[in-house]
């Protein structure tokens, strides 16, 4: 058998083997799995993000912007309507919760070390929602461009973003983020349902101790200046599904070349875009102490104020090296 | 035996508490045990802080659990279990006659 037609015949196999295995068949993995994250098992390594502090633990000294994202949760996907919801796999999923406050971000990441170069692909079955909201009036049935009509439903537009996103270091300390935002409404509540990729790479904790920027609580810390977010493709609608208690979970798939350090393709449900000529920007300045630094994000932030919530089914975290 | 699943949550970092106060919602669906953990940081004078912790059916309306009341006075750090909490769990509590507490406030979790 000639090297081609083992590596197909390989291939098949891993289909196969795939395919008869209810937990993985969801996905499109490439050939090594390095994480697959069943929430019904636990957190699976995904913890709150946090900011750096100084040698006393003082965490006063955390940049303001990054000491608040929150503790993801293992939830049930528990409704006020209509009780346990459960998750696509089994009962629980992972839950991202911001504060009841403008601009506030959770943030939950995952922090592996690369033992190779080349395609690293992260796949994720997730919903969004707005928390439910019970009373207020008759000015609870308006937000934003919404008002209640029996089909849509205010609570769509209060839900500001959801990101996923890179931290990457290799080659003697040259590190970058690769990131992709979905933003849903303003902080008016317009409707955008718009992917977005920063141009710019994220501000740090060094950059604040070297007096280069100073950001304030619940400033956006992927990218602080809305101007340097561009729109990537044209708008998409997902499936908020009208009401907050509500849950359809949505398919997404992103690969990225860390031997080129380029963004290949992001496929949100039946979108598939090429991602491949989106700026990848690095630091100017080469960081210490993160060589190989493999780190997946998930966020979620509100604009209008109310909790805004990112729920992960299950995460598939696959290379082709 | 299965191995035991559990998570700490911080679910607040230096927070400077002043008069009434609430933790953020947090589900525990899948949680026998809880033990909340209260690191006082810095307090301002002889604060008194009064803590009751409280469980809900949707994490929108809270109630008190019976039992899990606390009155904390200059200890550094106070822990208490509470059980039977259902899948939410939150603290609500006051700083009494205007002071203040900056604190660390942990929950404890295992299936």
């Amino acid at each position: 058998m000639s090297s081609p037609e083992v590596s197909s015949l390989a291939e098949s196999f891993r289909e196969a083997l795939r395919a008869s295995d209810v937990r993985l068949s969801k996905f499109r993995p490439l050939p090594r799995l390095l994480a697959h994250d069943d929430f019904n098992s636990g957190t699976h390594g995904w913890t709150e993000l946090l900011g750096n502090y100084d040698g006393q633990g003082d965490l006063d000294t955390v940049d303001a912007h990054m000491r608040d994202f929150r503790p993801p949760q293992l939830s049930n996907c528990t409704f006020f309507d209509t009780g346990t919801h459960g998750a696509l796999t089994g009962t629980y999923a992972l839950k991202l919760a911001t504060r009841p406050y403008p601009g506030h971000t959770a943030t939950a990441i995952r922090r592996l070390t690369m033992s190779g170069r080349g395609l690293l692909q992260i796949e994720a079955y997730f919903t969004y929602k707005t928390e439910a909201n019970l009373g207020g009036g008759s000015a609870a049935d308006s937000f934003g461009v919404v008002t209640w009509d029996g089909n849509l439903h205010p609570s769509e537009a209060q839900f500001g973003a959801f990101t996923v996103a890179t931290d990457l270091c290799s080659d003697g300390g040259l590190r970058y983020h690769t990131v992709v935002r979905y933003q849903n409404a303003d902080a008016e509540g317009n409707l955008l349902r718009q992917l977005m990729y920063p141009v710019v790479p994220e501000p740090t904790p060094r950059e604040h101790q070297e007096g280069k920027i100073k950001l304030e609580y619940a400033a956006d810390f992927t990218a602080p200046n809305p101007e340097d977010w561009h729109a990537l493709d044209e708008p998409l609608e997902l499936c908020f599904n009208e009401v907050p208690t509500k849950v359809n979970w949505h398919y997404l798939r992103w690969v990225i070349d860390t031997a080129a350090r380029r963004n290949v393709e992001f496929q949100l449900n039946d979108r598939v875009t090429d991602m491949r000529d989106v700026p990848v920007p690095p630091y100017a300045e080469r960081y210490d102490s993160l060589e190989n630094l493999l780190n997946f994000y998930f966020s979620v932030r509100t604009l209008s104020g109310a909790r805004n919530f990112l729920y992960l089914d299950s995460v598939l975290i696959s290379v082709d090296w | 035996m299965t191995m035991r699943q559990s998570q700490t949550a911080v679910l607040e970092k230096n927070t400077t508490l002043h008069g009434t106060f609430a933790t953020e919602p947090f589900e525990v669906a899948w949680a026998r045990e809880a033990r909340w953990f209260l690191q006082i940081v810095d307090a301002d004078g002889d604060a008194t802080i009064t803590l009751s912790t409280q469980v809900s059916p949707d994490g929108l309306n809270w109630v008190d659990l019976p039992g899990g009341e606390r009155t904390i006075e200059g200890a550094a750090l106070t822990s208490w279990a509470v059980a039977d909490f259902g899948h939410w769990l939150r603290v609500q509590g006051r700083v009494a006659d205007g002071g203040a507490v900056k604190v660390r406030i942990y929950l404890a979790l295992k299936s």
